[in-house]
């Protein structure tokens, strides 16, 4: 821990962190009032983006000049190697004393909920990774927001926006939304600093679903057009299916540890709170993989539960806490509560996989190139779609062999398929979409495999190469109007600067480098690609030999993923800029970008060939990178007993380097060559080979029929489970009701009739003879008064006869 | 201090009766100064809780942050023959919710302006059922509570029944009956346990005496009169309403345990047919068909009342009378209460899912929502397996209490962005929407706002409960929180796809589309409140939880105390036991020792 640091990183981080939500926060407020049609949004989001460069720049010097980027792994190395042998020889003794964890610097800023020891906080966690990640993204998303300025100038006057057709039959006419574009834009950055900013995983969860909103803005930014509000729903909700499996693992987590925090905080008194990478790897276990007290317990509860019992009469409160806990590391050794450490980890990653777009969630990114260019550049390759690798790499510590396992699968599976894909697609912008996913299959891959430096390497060195795809390829149809890759060719000459950045670009994806043939250059030199897919073979070889079966897959799927990506990379370039026009209205019509655009080309450029360089103690992104990692990465698994992780350093050696390297320039060389014979010189064509191969080439065409499948398979069950509720609701319950309500009224009905005509009845009945007693009676009311005196007189004589006879019995 | 308690207290519930009172004198061809009045009332009553949390009204009253008891609470007798006090009193539960309500009323209060139908009874009702509802959440005296929760009923059922759409009248009397059956099991269960009470049991339990000073007893808030028949002792049972008292002896006597029907307990019996009273409020599956009904026919501002309030009381009502009173049956029933939680929210959503009516579907998202309130309050993870550890379920409660002030911040701004636009293009249909963001910008944005906050999005209100909630799910069971981490994807669906076919695409598609004006300031002064409301709850939660945790998590440790002390020795006796059955308690030692 440096006090330097300590007290100057988190405010210059937190600044470039917060100024994009200042941005946001005016341009939400005051946008269409920013100079003329809104143009002052740009440059306030472009300024505040531009000044979080220039700290997070800062950072990274003070970080460089604090903890210096020697190769100091350089002497651990030999050592590690040595460990990693003995792994092969199966033994698994760690004696080495002078691992220890990374630096970090955490903290809270403030906190969310208490409740108990239990705390939700909004923190930092700052190490090396954090820095380097600060800086690759300010840095990416300055030139985008540069890029943008001249990409988005259509939206400062009003759009006639021809794919959208309106009931009468024109085009839709709308004003601009120049301003709405910087906007979301600058959203998106403070959203994702703040994911990369975040000090433990509940802040990355929140931060994770706020840059998903930003993609779903940004992709539904032309939201009159039903394929764009479409794809943003689409992406939304399959990154929402990710982070299902994400909760779930939180959830483990959480119960497990009571904490998210990812470093140990220093309480307000004094204490330290021991976060996630110490509970699972602390110093004590030599960064061994241990499962925490709290999953241990969850797992053993009915032994908790019984010594809990036993104390419940005893006096002393603390007693029962004191037996469990001397009775933890019994259980542990019995593996209670592994499994629940394998779900924190499988589950975690099933966010990644969605917000990294990996299979089986991958369908969502293809789609969300519906959005503008600048956007599909830098939210959906560069950085928001690898905050999945990210968040993996950060992870990395709790993560399990088998989970590990897991993540390798997922990553070789994905890069296979997109790949496949990628090969078949003729709208450019997709190509790259596809591409991406590969690429973030091969991040994913690399972890899997115990790559924890390749993984991350990869990732940086892509968003640079890949952005800058992204906004070559939004320079081409700038010009073109059109995505369609059949309709371009030879644009070459009319668009030098796009043309070949956009070569530097293809170069650097596909690993471009002379392999480590020569004795005296035992690194080979490249573009920044080639060191990092280099690494990720490598590790991928390493892998294989520790594990035979598992390792063979991988390490396939990672060299033909590595040929078919250099097919199609300059299937795609050719086809754009070499060879006749083939539409010539768009070849006529296209023209250089303004400079405005293609100056970040330039810098995205230099950057693709330069950020994989390594300059001893000077720039290297490795030994940054190496900084941060959680050390005792390597060990076997407890589920499948086999599976054996050596450690990242075996595949520095020469010898494994140079199998790996060569395999990587072979497979990519008959890549570059395929592609070159088809679209470069065109010596076959292409045609033949799609009509000899149509099943395939159909199947590959239809995107493997993903999107059929799913729709099939969930979202018409879940339509259809929406209507049978309904249903149920409107005629069982509520018809229940009714029922109900209905007999009621019958009841009433009965009731009624009862009333009327039984109690009525009698009560009628009993009137009317009532009534027609008096009513035979009236006869006797005659009036005449000497019929009255007769019957009284007759009436008293009758009284007095009987009164008479009564009284003389 | 009482003395001023009682006057601010009751001036918050009866303020808004004067002013009915008061609108009787003003002549009906005058609707605007009835409307102004009506508002001005709710605006003090407003001022006035407001002037409670923040200390504007004096030391006496100020609504202490850290305190988990009840405070400011008084004591008058009203019918003393039967035991009957006008008792009043807030903790942190109820005093969040008192703020809600006033603040949700003052808002719908504005919202009715654009009523026009005999304007003089619409804001007499209006101003009863604010007094209700205030009622229903102050009152600590179980009669008193039972009043002011029916006389909230009458206002509704007029208020919806008179002033609501086409089908108002079906709406209405089903939205009064099935409160009314609720009431009635409220009722039984309120005579169970009164007949069953008695303070002089509860005198002679530890800490309880009356006569020693600063006992529990104290915190009851017994009246003194009360009190001293308690000490003269007497062979007459002394029956009680008091909720506290209630609580308490469901928690150290014996007084609920007995058998009653069917070898279940009475408590078992009252915490049914309370639990039912209240989830018909709530509302949860299968007792939740009122709702869509009596929303859709309901005017804006009722809409926004039922949402943002009386569907809370349910909540209210079991966590401050099921749970403390009846805990052994809440023990026993906590699957249910939890998996009518999951039912509602998975059921709601699915059925929100499939509607074509724009405010139905807001209906079922209120099913869906406030099944994480049932679902955060049902977590009984404090049992011997986690060692008694009270600290998920406490986070489960408190998170069940911000997703009812979340829901009702969230939810009335859902109805009332669905009136913004009812009342110009006067349908519903969600097919017939669409492209409304182009026409009304600042209002699809307060729109989209609210709608995020209902989805759940960080940085929202939402967000913050229904997060809560299902972190502490896990420790409870494993299937319920892997259900209920699932909605999160049937959320997103329906919230994101009605986004979509009513503000996004390129043109309206239903009729009258000429009505669509912007928003106007009336309506942006009550829509962009809520949403700052939202936002602000969403991103610094802690002004809440500073308000309620103590409260609550002092409901959670009690319970989780008794669970301990009283129901695991019961469960052994039983011979009940999660893991095995045991005879005595001497085997239990010697078995775990064996291990």
């Amino acid at each position: 821990m440096n006090e330097t640091l300590a007290a100057s990183l988190p405010t210059l981080l937190g600044i470039a962190w917060l100024l994009p939500l200042v941005s946001f926060t005016l341009i939400v407020l005051f946008g269409p009032r920013m100079g003329k049609h809104g143009i002052g949004a740009a440059y306030l989001a472009t300024l505040a983006i531009v000044v979080g460069f220039l700290c997070s720049a800062i950072a990274l010097g003070m970080w460089v000049s604090v903890h210096p980027l020697s190769p100091a792994h350089a002497a651990a190395e030999e050592h590690a190697i040595d460990v990693g042998r003995e792994h092969e020889a199966g033994a698994a003794e760690h004696g080495h004393e002078d691992l220890k964890a990374p630096n970090y610097y955490a903290g809270d800023l403030y906190t969310l909920g208490q409740f108990g020891k239990l705390k939700v906080t909004i923190g930092y966690y700052i190490d090396a990774l954090t820095v380097g990640m600060f800086a690759m993204v300010t840095l990416i998303a300055s030139c985008i927001h540069f890029y943008a300025i001249g990409y988005m100038h259509d939206e400062l006057h009003d759009v006639t926006d021809h794919e959208v057709v309106l009931s009468d039959g024109h085009h839709l006419h709308r004003p601009g939304r120049f301003h709405r574009f910087f906007q979301y834009l600058s959203l998106f950055c403070f959203s994702m600093l703040g994911l990369v900013y975040a000090g433990n995983i509940a802040m990355v969860f929140v931060f994770w679903e706020l840059v998903g909103i930003c993609s779903y803005f940004l992709i539904g930014f032309y939201i009159e057009r039903k394929s764009a509000s479409n794809a943003a729903n689409k992406a939304f909700i399959v990154n929402r299916v990710g982070d299902f499996g994400m909760i779930i693992g939180l959830m483990a987590l959480w119960a497990g540890l009571g904490t998210f925090a990812f470093g140990d905080t220093q309480e307000a008194d004094g204490s330290i709170s021991h976060g996630i990478f110490s509970q699972v790897r602390g110093a004590d276990s030599h960064y061994e993989l241990t499962v925490p007290d709290g999953m241990v317990r969850a797992a053993a509860y009915q032994m908790v539960s019984e010594v809990s019992v036993d104390h419940r009469r005893n006096p002393d409160p603390l007693a029962a806490e004191s037996e469990i806990a001397a009775r933890v590391p019994n259980y542990r050794a019995q593996h209670y509560g592994y499994w629940l450490l394998v779900v924190a980890g499988v589950g975690i990653f099933c966010g990644c996989v969605g917000k990294s777009a990996q299979f089986p969630l991958h369908v969502w990114l293809p789609d969300a190139m519906e959005g503008p260019t600048p956007v599909s550049a830098l939210v959906h390759s560069a950085t928001m779609v690898a905050a999945g690798v990210y968040l993996a790499g950060r992870f990395y510590p709790v993560f399990t062999p088998e989970a590990r396992l897991v993540i390798a699968y997922t990553g070789g599976i994905t890069l296979f398929l997109a790949a496949t894909i990628a090969i078949t697609a003729t709208d450019i912008k997709r190509v790259l979409a596809y591409s991406t996913v590969s690429q973030l299959g091969y991040m994913m891959l690399a972890l899997g495999v115990g790559g924890w430096v390749a993984g991350l390497f990869h990732l940086i060195t892509h968003a640079f190469f890949k952005s800058l795809l992204f906004l070559c390829s939004g320079s081409v149809i700038h010009a073109c109007h059109t995505n369609e890759m059949p309709n371009m060719g030879g644009l070459l000459k009319k668009m030098p600067w796009t043309g070949w950045t956009m070569l530097v670009g293809c170069l650097a994806i596909i690993g471009a480098g002379l392999p480590p043939v020569f004795p005296f250059w035992p690194f080979g030199f490249g573009l920044s690609g080639f060191y990092s897919k280099d690494s990720i073979i490598a590790q991928a070889y390493s892998f294989w030999t520790a594990n035979p079966t598992h390792g063979m897959i991988l390490f396939a799927a990672a060299a033909g993923g590595a040929s078919m990506t250099a097919f199609y990379m300059f299937r795609l370039w050719f086809m754009t800029f070499i060879g006749p026009p083939r539409d010539h209205h768009i070849y006529d019509h296209a023209h250089e970008s303004p400079r405005i655009m293609y100056v970040p080309l330039v810098i995205l450029a230099t950057f693709a060939v330069v950020i994989g360089w390594t300059l001893s103690g000077v720039w290297s992104v490795t030994d940054l990178l190496e900084q941060a990692r959680w050390p005792g990465e390597a060990g076997e698994g407890v589920l499948l007993p086999n599976l054996v992780y050596p450690n990242e350093h075996v595949s520095h050696e020469p010898a494994v380097h140079l199998i790996a390297g060569l395999t990587a320039f072979s497979t990519a060389l008959g890549g570059v060559l395929l592609a070159f014979v088809f679209y470069g010189a065109r010596w076959l064509n292409p045609a033949e080979a799609r009509q000899q191969f149509a099943p395939i080439y159909t199947f590959l065409l239809n995107k493997w029929y993903f999107d059929e499948l799913y729709q099939v398979l969930f979202v018409r069950p879940v339509h259809f489970v929406a209507a049978i509720v309904a249903w149920f609701d409107k005629q069982v319950i509520d018809g229940l009701i009714h029922n109900l309500a209905r007999w009621t009224r019958g009841v009433a009905e009965i009731d009624d009739l009862i009333d009327r005509y039984f109690v009525d009845g009698f009560v009628n009945l009993f009137a009317a003879w009532t009534w027609s007693l008096g009513n035979s009676l009236r006869g006797m009311q005659t009036g005449k008064l000497r019929q009255y005196v007769m019957l009284i007189v007759i009436g008293t004589v009758a009284l007095a006869v009987i009164v008479n006879f009564a009284s003389a019995q | 201090m009482e003395q001023s308690a009682v006057f601010w207290l009751s001036l918050i519930v009866f303020l808004p009766a004067l002013g009915a009172l008061a609108l009787v004198a003003i002549p009906k061809d005058k609707p605007d100064i009835i409307k102004l009045v009506s508002l001005l009332t709710t605006a003090a009553v407003f001022a006035i809780t407001c002037g409670v949390a923040f200390g504007g009204l004096g030391a006496e009253v100020h609504f202490q942050k850290g305190v988990a008891t009840m405070q400011d609470a008084f004591t008058v007798p009203w019918i003393p023959s039967f035991n009957i006090y006008y008792f009043m009193g807030m903790d942190g539960i109820s005093f969040t919710l008192v703020m809600l309500t006033a603040f949700v009323t003052m808002l719908s209060m504005g919202a009715s302006w654009n009523i026009e139908k005999h304007v003089k009874a619409y804001c007499i009702l209006f101003l009863l059922l604010e007094t209700g509802m205030l009622g229903v959440f102050l009152a600590l005296d179980f009669f008193l509570f039972y009043v002011f929760w029916e006389v909230m009923l009458l206002p509704m059922y007029f208020l919806i029944g008179v002033w609501g759409g086409p089908r108002r009248e079906y709406a209405a009397i089903k939205f009064f009956l099935y409160t009314l059956l609720g009431s009635v099991f409220m009722l039984i269960a309120i005579l169970m346990l009164y007949f069953n009470s008695d303070l002089r049991v509860l005198a002679e339990q530890d800490g309880f005496s009356p006569a020693i000073e600063g006992s529990k007893w104290e915190q009851l808030h017994i009246d003194d009169e009360a009190t001293q028949r308690v000490q003269n002792g007497g062979s007459d049972q002394i029956h009680t309403f008091n909720i506290l008292a209630l609580a308490a002896m469901g928690q150290h006597t014996a007084r609920f345990d007995g058998e009653m029907l069917w070898g279940k307990s009475l408590q078992w019996w009252a915490f049914l047919l309370l639990f039912v009273g209240f989830i018909i409020k709530v509302p949860a599956v299968p007792v939740h068909t009122w709702l869509p009904d009596a929303h859709v026919e309901a005017p804006t501002p009722i809409s926004m009342i039922l949402a943002g309030i009386l569907l809370k009381m349910g909540g209210y009502g079991i966590i401050r009378i099921c749970y403390p009173i009846c805990p052994d049956a809440g023990f026993d029933l906590a699957w249910l209460v939890t998996t009518i939680g999951v039912l509602s929210m998975i059921y709601g959503a699915f059925a929100a899912m499939a509607q074509k009516d724009f405010k139905r579907l807001v209906a079922y998202s209120s099913v869906s929502h406030m099944g994480y309130v049932l679902l955060g309050i049902g977590v009984w993870s404090a049992w011997s397996g986690t060692n008694y550890n009270a600290e998920y379920w406490q986070m489960g409660m408190n998170g069940a209490m911000f997703q009812m002030i979340a829901h009702g911040i969230s939810s009335p701004g859902m109805f009332f962005m669905v009136g913004i636009i009812y009342d110009r293009v006067h349908h519903r249909n969600l097919d017939e929407f669409g492209g409304l963001f182009a026409k009304s910008p600042v209002y699809s944005g307060i729109a989209f706002g609210i709608f995020f906050a209902g989805l759940g999005l960080p940085g929202l209100c939402g967000f913050i409960g229904e997060v809560f909630v299902t972190l502490s799910v896990w420790n409870f069971s494993h299937a319920l929180a892997i259900l209920s981490a699932a909605t999160v994807i049937l959320t997103a669906g329906y919230i994101l796809w009605t986004l979509q076919r009513v503000y996004l695409g390129p043109e309206y598609k239903g009729p009258h589309g000429d009505h669509i004006t912007p928003i106007t300031g009336r309506e942006l002064a009550i829509g962009a409140p809520l949403l700052a409301m939202c936002i602000v709850f969403g991103v610094f939660p802690k002004l809440i939880f500073d308000y309620m945790t103590p409260s609550v998590n002092k409901e959670v440790s009690e319970l989780a105390v008794w669970t301990k002390n009283v129901k695991q020795p019961r469960l052994l006796e039983e011979g009940f036991d999660r893991q095995e059955e045991r005879e005595t308690d001497d085997m239990i030692g010697q078995v775990s020792q064996a291990r």
